[in-house]
């Protein structure tokens, strides 16, 4: 008979042991308010549908303090997912090179980021020229 | 016991044994292959080798300018029709390594690139950036996966090996995960367990490079062949002797003393340039550099270091990018265990043991004089390093004699039976019974660390780059002293799950042994060749008396018996070994003779 | 002269299966120099103060990979972490997370091992080639897509680093799954077909999450997770082609 017992830890409370579980669990539960957001748009496309009056009514809501908080919290988590999801991003392209040089981790982060910083200033421009 | 029936058992799976197993499979698929390994092979120390294979490859380079590079660089103690298989064949092996996957560096036409290494007349050095030995051996490993002939044995570590009719029948082992023993039945066994570096104190090896190999070989009555030839790498981390590959030297990294003077040019192998020139300078052999720092340190001219005397490795000229591009593991090496940044600053080193010349005497097709059992790598002496190895042939030694030992293992296993399977289950019970044994005698006090830090020690005084008889006689005693001691021997693990304070125990008694041949050959050896540099009035190579090869016959609890066989001459006669200036006119001269002669 | 000698101390997370229940932690101090790493405090309690301890260790210069640890909850080669990092506090070391314990450090590597030989780790010719022929021709800029893939030493800090295989051990894992790309990337090889079907497996590149520390943790800059998640996208495109190519559903 062998000897042998492997023992087996447990994995409850895996996520707190290291900060990067945190960070990573952070990032996970961000998709949450993603998906709320979305909902909530669509919530306004349904009032659109329903005609003026109800369409306007949501946005009377959109308006109200509890939305404002709740519309800043969810900027603030998207900023985290935006940032969380570039620096992943190097690790989901294959190996590239710009004029026979591989272009870095940090290049792609950044010129995502880069790009998302423009997309946004883009809309918020042409938001502005519309109202 | 448990028993497994194999045609042909493998001790040892680095890249010699991975080598030979997938020869065996290839030669026959219907060969049952026991391959055996006290760590997982790819643990196996062919993974710390960092320079390269040499092969011929360019077209200005020759099978003949390897040959005589090797036999040279050996100072004449090669099997020199052993060196003329190995040269011819070392190219189509490293070939073979490519076709497997071995990720070579490369030529911007996408052949295989060559570097220069120390010694050698024209690059021919393959290599995969400082880690050549690594992606070997995962090559090989890898490799070996392919191959269903092929049942490993991880983890098991090998007791014995049963001799039964007068050949060997197969070897006993020990399954580390539960301590239980296996009998490894085979009609040929190859062992392929690598060095016995361990031996000495300050040294390049892992843990594992004990000897193993040797010592069962040695103990049923083979000869260990030249034990007295220990390499020292010129350039190694202070204290723990890690390695810094000869490619530093290679790519044109320089050795200063305290004044930043390139000390090399004082000892016959200048004039010093700027660029790196082939058997000039820093790229003199080993036994050579070695030497030069030796004379340093007696003249007062090397650095004063927390861990003894040090020279620098000065590689600032070379820039970071090509250091990282070249030489990465060297470049992590030096910034994450010493805090240096070889762009910026040099780096201090010394020499440390690193590759044991000698081994189980080998004939050409790797086979023994106890018929069945081969040999192949650093356990083994097949003839191609003499006193002194060249940098890189060591590599490609693993790959050349390790497809001969599978082939001819194979060959041998076909024309065999087994004979008396229960005289060799009884001869696997006594092995068990004396392994146990090391661990259940009571009444023992002496510390295997102990024991083990005052042989270092010993072997390092006794058989240093210089030796002088006194110290080998006092190291003689030593080592005798020891092996009595070490029957006294206490181990206090007496578990049997993973007890690797067992498996140290049993490794030490494999140490003791082969550092016994190592002295007792170096005693008896009484001129200078190669890496054994005597100061007692033998400073000469003696060839009337000593153009010999030391055999060393285990003797029981007595010293080995000594004794002297003779060197295979083919082609080179004995020359004046002359690097730099003086080797290009011994060169010249040796021409002119030849012409003269022809 | 060496600097002067400080004690640390070092806890050893202890498993001896034959006469533990679990394990516990063991208190040793350990007189160290700055230069020392923290294999080289384990040495010295095995030397010194407790024959007992069990660990792997090699080559001492990371690149055989036995001596992977947790050391203070962090997976880490302990040739290459040094004491002087932590002092005075003193550091905890354990046996590598996420797989099972067979005694004091030491992990079963079985599980590693078996799906490493299950991905096909050698070269599938794509077109043959005799020896006389000399070498495959690859150009440096095409070595570069596999180099760093084939630099993985099987420490296996990256499963210690992957709770998805912590969670499941199905799941193949960073390690194996970066040679199975290194093959596959290597313009030698031509066995990427039967190697995809593995990879495209619910144990493979979809097991995992992208937490991405298997790459932090690597000590050869393997980055696993690169290897990884650039296959999810062909492995969808796989998906869907499968359906609409003749035959493809069957595959």
């Amino acid at each position: 008979m062998s000897n042998r017992r492997p023992y087996v830890r447990s994995m409850d409370g895996w996520w707190k042991r290291d900060p990067y579980f945190i960070r990573y669990m952070a990032r996970e539960v961000t998709a949450v308010f993603v998906a709320a957001y979305a909902v909530l748009l669509l919530v306004g496309l349904v009032r659109l549908g329903q005609g003026e009056a109800a369409f306007n009514g949501w946005l009377q809501y959109l308006k109200t303090p509890w939305m404002l908080v709740f519309h800043l919290i969810v900027l603030a988590v998207f900023c985290y997912h935006t940032w969380s999801w570039f620096n992943i991003m190097p690790k989901t392209m294959p190996i590239m090179f710009v004029g026979g040089k591989r272009v870095q981790p940090g290049a792609i982060t950044g010129t995502g980021l880069a790009a998302s910083v423009i997309a946004c200033l883009a809309v918020l421009f042409i938001v502005r020229g519309m109202s | 016991m448990e028993v497994f029936k194999a045609d042909v058992a493998i001790v040892g799976a680095g890249g010699g044994g991975l080598r030979a197993a997938i020869a065996v499979a290839e030669s026959d698929p219907k060969l049952k292959i026991a391959l055996i390994s006290k760590v997982l092979p790819m643990r196996s120390h062919t993974v710390a080798a960092e320079g390269g294979a040499a092969a011929v490859t360019r077209p200005d380079d020759s099978l003949d300018h390897h040959f005589n590079d090797t036999v040279g660089g050996g100072d004449w103690l090669c099997e020199q029709d052993v060196v003329e298989y190995f040269v011819a064949h070392a190219h189509e092996e490293v070939v073979q390594m490519e076709h497997w996957g071995c990720p070579w560096s490369r030529t911007e036409d996408g052949h295989a690139n060559v570097r220069p290494f120390g010694g050698m007349k024209i690059e021919r050095t393959w290599f995969a950036a400082d880690k050549t030995g690594f992606h070997m051996l995962h090559t090989l490993f890898q490799t070996s996966i392919k191959y269903p002939s092929i049942k490993r044995f991880d983890e098991h570590f090998c007791v014995d090996l049963v001799v039964e009719d007068g050949r060997v029948q197969g070897a006993v082992v020990i399954e580390i995960a539960t301590g239980a023993f296996r009998l490894i039945q085979a009609k040929a066994v190859i062992i392929a367990t690598g060095g016995a570096g361990r031996v000495f104190r300050e040294n390049t090896n892992g843990g594992i490079v004990t000897g193993d190999g040797m010592a069962l070989a040695y103990r049923h009555g083979v000869p260990l062949r030249d034990m007295e030839f220990m390499q020292y790498h010129p350039t190694c981390m202070p204290r723990t002797g890690l390695l810094f590959t000869e490619a530093c030297r290679g790519e044109g990294g320089f050795l200063i003393n305290k004044d930043g003077y390139r000390y090399l040019q004082d000892y016959g192998l200048g004039p010093a340039e700027d660029k790196p020139r082939n058997k000039f300078m820093e790229l003199g052999p080993r036994d050579r550099v070695s030497q030069a720092y030796w004379h340093e340190q007696k003249k007062g001219r090397t650095i004063e270091g927390p861990f003894g005397s040090v020279v620098h490795l000065d590689m600032r000229h070379l820039g970071e990018a090509k250091l990282r591009e070249r030489l990465p593991q060297i470049y992590e090496l030096a910034e994450e265990f010493m805090g240096i940044d070889p762009a910026h600053a040099p780096i201090p080193v010394l020499p440390a043991v690193h590759y044991t010349m000698g081994g189980i005497l080998a004939y050409g097709n790797t086979a023994s004089s106890l018929p069945g059992l081969y040999s192949v790598g650093e356990c083994s002496s097949v003839g191609i390093h003499g006193a002194n190895r060249l940098g890189s042939n060591s590599l490609t030694e693993l790959v050349v004699f390790g497809k001969v030992a599978g082939v001819e293992a194979a060959k041998y296993a076909k024309s065999v039976s087994i004979t008396n399977p229960g005289a060799i289950e009884k001869q696997a019970e006594s092995v068990q019974a004396r392994a146990l044994g090391i661990v259940n005698q009571s009444g023992g006090a002496e510390r295997i660390a102990v024991l083990r830090t005052e042989m270092a020690k010993s072997m390092e005084s006794g058989c240093g780059i210089y030796r002088l008889a006194t110290d080998m006689q006092a190291t003689c005693d030593k080592i005798g002293e020891l092996r009595q001691r070490y029957k006294k021997l206490k181990v206090e693990d007496q578990s049997k799950v993973y007890n690797t304070d067992w498996l140290l125990a049993i490794e030490l008694g494999y140490l003791l042994d082969v550092a016994e041949t190592i002295v007792h050959s170096a005693l008896k050896r009484k001129e200078s060749r190669g890496s054994h540099q005597r100061l007692d009035g033998y400073e000469q190579r003696d060839d009337a008396n000593f153009l010999k090869h030391t055999l060393a016959y285990y003797n029981g609890d007595s010293p080995p018996r000594i004794e002297y066989g003779d060197v295979k001459i083919t082609k080179s006669k004995p020359g004046t070994r002359a690097y730099g200036a003086a080797g290009v006119k011994a060169d010249e001269e040796r021409k002119k003779q030849g012409a003269a002669n022809g | 002269m060496a600097d002067t000698e400080k004690i640390i101390e070092i806890q050893v997370l202890r498993y001896r299966p034959e006469q533990d229940k679990e394990p516990v932690l063991q208190s040793y101090k350990v007189p160290f120099t700055d230069d020392m790493s923290v294999l080289q405090g384990l040495q010295y309690i095995k030397d010194y103060l407790d024959e007992t301890v069990s660990f792997r260790w090699s080559c001492r210069m990371a690149i055989c990979g036995s001596c992977g640890m947790m050391i203070d909850g962090k997976p880490k080669l302990s040739c290459k972490t040094f004491l002087r990092e932590y002092y005075p506090q003193g550091l905890r070391v354990e046996a590598l997370a996420h797989m099972p314990i067979e005694r004091d450090l030491i992990v079963s590597v079985e599980d590693f091992v078996t799906k490493l030989e299950s991905i096909k780790p050698y070269i599938i010719p794509k077109e043959p080639r005799t020896l006389e022929q000399g070498e495959y021709l690859q150009t440096p800029q095409q070595r570069d897509m596999y180099e760093q893939f084939s630099s993985c030493i099987n420490c296996m800090l990256c499963y210690a680093a992957c709770p998805q295989y912590g969670l499941n051990p199905k799941f193949t894992g960073p390690g194996v799954l970066a040679l199975l790309h290194r093959y596959n990337a290597d313009s030698r090889d031509g066995g990427q077909a039967e190697r995809l079907g593995l990879g495209y497996a619910d144990e493979g590149f979809w097991g995992c999450t992208a937490v991405g520390y298997c790459s932090e943790v690597c000590p050869k800059g393997v980055d696993p997770a690169n290897a990884i998640n650039q296959n999810k996208m062909n492995s969808a495109i796989n998906y869907f082609t499968r359906f609409v190519t003749p035959g493809g559903a069957d595959k």
